[in-house]
């Protein structure tokens, strides 16, 4: 285990990420990247832009209050010292999706109201239920939702974002990669420092595996918001690559990204994520729930 | 623009931003692994040196890890984000500065650090720490921030430009990059307290007798440590003197 832990010291985190991938980004990206003109003018893509950040903003808001509150509860110090790195890394994305916000038009005035006015319901509950297993100090419970669940569905909802963006919004693509390459950091040190815990508390187990069926279904009622609100600016953001001859990447876990319909996209996201939990809930020895489908 | 041309809003925003302390520690950490250069060579220490520094060392981590986990838990307690912001990078300072210190006990030939750091630790820290953790539990911002923020980070700041003036080389350096990072969290606390002050005049009251609560055991670790360090009366630094001027800086009378 130790040699394991030393991969996720400070120093490692220092050599990897502020003084390796995020070396010379402002907000993560480069200092001359920009939101493009085109997304800017366009009322319905920015914001659709908007309200796909806050949901970023919301989740890692709670991301940082867990990992924050995980750090007292780690029985040893090198897993402390690691969820210190996580606790600045979701920081960092709080406050690099915040700007995104700033420089897609939000008043830094109208931050708090617009996070509340467009966060998603299913998403704030998803949040609640990690949260509260957070609260009660449950080490377990709390890096399986948070390293396993939370970090799972942002690592492939980032990805997803990532395939849409990189021809069409560099400068978003670019932060994007950091915030990938941080959760990948995170879903590695869960899998492998949980796996040890739950085999010396198999009671655990049935508990756990609740929350995930529970934050599962959260997860997926989510998604099927955002996609069920997404058509026209998904139109949108079609009609603007074409005037711009910009071809999207063809396709992300099968699905055509220049033509697929919001529906499709929905199930090819929920669909990837969930075989991600599966694999990954196996790996630790934990047997993965079927959450119900939202109505 | 400079920080201080900045209106106070845009200042915290900026000082308490991730970016700001990116670009401060990669100042000072760049080319430094755990701390110092990597070529520094250890120094020769005979078995008494070695010991007191152990035991120095050990009560470093002590109050390391009362600062990460007090820290920590203060991220939730945070009344905006950018205060929230500026608490996960003082996380992360904290944590390193626990694995750093770590990292030189095990160059000094220690093999079970959590035992040791167990073994050597002065009461008077331990109980500060459970009375600095108590007001974090308790969700009290105002006396977790003056206890973790100002009064611990001032004794830190007094004990360890003290130890790395009288340090080995290494040992030096490794303070010198914590003495950095703790001017930093110093100055969250007071620019915070300070503000609240003003708004709240009230609160002084309060926070002078979470200050008279703190001081003693302060004070007795100081004690703890020049026992334990074998120092004799006249041998022994001002450092009480030393920090009780810092933490006035509020001007909260005890």
């Amino acid at each position: 285990m130790t040699d394991f832990l030393s991969q996720y010291s400070i120093q490692r985190w220092l050599e990897m990420c502020p003084q390796g991938y995020l070396e010379d980004t402002v907000y993560g990206h480069g200092p001359d990247q920009h939101e493009p003109e085109e997304l800017l003018d366009n009322e319905v893509l920015r914001e659709a832009s908007i309200a796909v950040t806050v949901q970023l903003v919301a989740g890692e808001r709670c991301a940082l209050a867990a990992s924050s509150g995980l750090v007292n509860a780690a029985p040893d110090y090198p897993s402390k010292r690691f969820l210190a790195t996580q606790t600045l890394d979701e920081a960092r994305h709080v406050e690099i999706f915040t700007q995104r916000l700033f420089d897609l038009g939000v008043k830094k005035d109208d931050l708090e109201s617009t996070i509340q006015a467009y966060t998603n319901p299913n998403l704030v509950k998803f949040a609640e239920v990690l949260l509260e297993k957070v609260a009660d100090g449950d080490f377990v419970a709390g890096v399986v939702g948070q390293n396993i669940v939370l970090e799972g569905m942002a690592f492939t909802v980032f990805e997803l974002l990532q395939a849409t963006s990189v021809e069409a919004n560099p400068k978003f693509a670019h932060t994007l990669a950091g915030t990938i390459a941080d959760e990948r950091r995170h879903v590695g040190f869960g899998e492998n420092r949980i796996g040890s815990l739950i085999r010396q508390h198999p009671e655990k187990r049935a508990e756990i595996e609740r929350m995930q069926g529970e934050m599962s279904y959260h997860m997926l009622a989510t998604f099927a918001d955002v996609f069920g609100a997404s058509g026209e600016s998904m139109d949108e953001g079609r009609k603007m690559a074409e005037a711009h001859g910009v071809e999207p990447e063809a396709t992300w876990h099968g699905a055509d990204l220049a033509h697929a319909s919001a529906e499709e996209m929905e199930a090819v996201l929920s669909d990837t994520v969930l075989k991600e939990f599966k694999v990954r809930l196996g790996r630790i020895g934990l047997e993965y729930q079927s959450p119900k489908v939202p109505a | 623009m400079e920080p201080h041309e900045l209106d106070q809003d845009d200042f915290i925003a900026q000082v308490q931003s991730f970016e700001f302390w990116f670009e401060a520690v990669e100042g000072y950490l760049g080319d430094k692994p755990y701390g110092r250069d990597a070529e520094v060579p250890e120094p020769p220490l005979d078995d008494l040196e070695r010991d007191a520094l152990v035991t120095t060392l050990c009560n470093y981590c002590v109050g390391e890890a009362a600062a990460l986990e007090a820290s920590s838990g203060l991220v939730r307690l945070a009344p905006n984000h950018h205060a929230q912001i500026f608490l996960a990078t003082q996380v992360a300072d904290e944590a390193r500065h626990l694995e750093v210190f770590l990292h030189r006990l095990a160059e000094l030939g220690i093999t079970d650090a959590r035992a040791e750091v167990e073994r050597r630790a002065n009461p008077g820290l331990l109980a500060f720490k459970e009375r600095l953790l108590r007001f974090v539990d308790a969700g009290d911002w105002e006396a977790a921030v003056f206890a973790q923020n100002v009064v611990l980070e001032s004794m830190e700041d007094t004990v360890f430009r003290f130890h790395a003036s009288v340090a080995d080389p290494k040992t030096q350096q490794v303070l010198e990059g914590v003495v950095a990072d703790e001017r930093r969290h110093l100055g969250f606390g007071e620019n915070d307290l300070g503000r609240r002050l003003a708004r709240h005049p009230e609160d002084r009251e309060r926070l002078a007798a979470v200050r008279a609560e703190l001081d003693p055991l302060v004070l007795r670790s100081f004690e703890e440590a020049y026992e334990a360090l074998g120092l004799g009366r006249d041998d022994r630094p001002s450092l009480g003197r030393d920090y009780l001027h810092s933490v006035e800086r509020l001007g909260l009378t005890a």
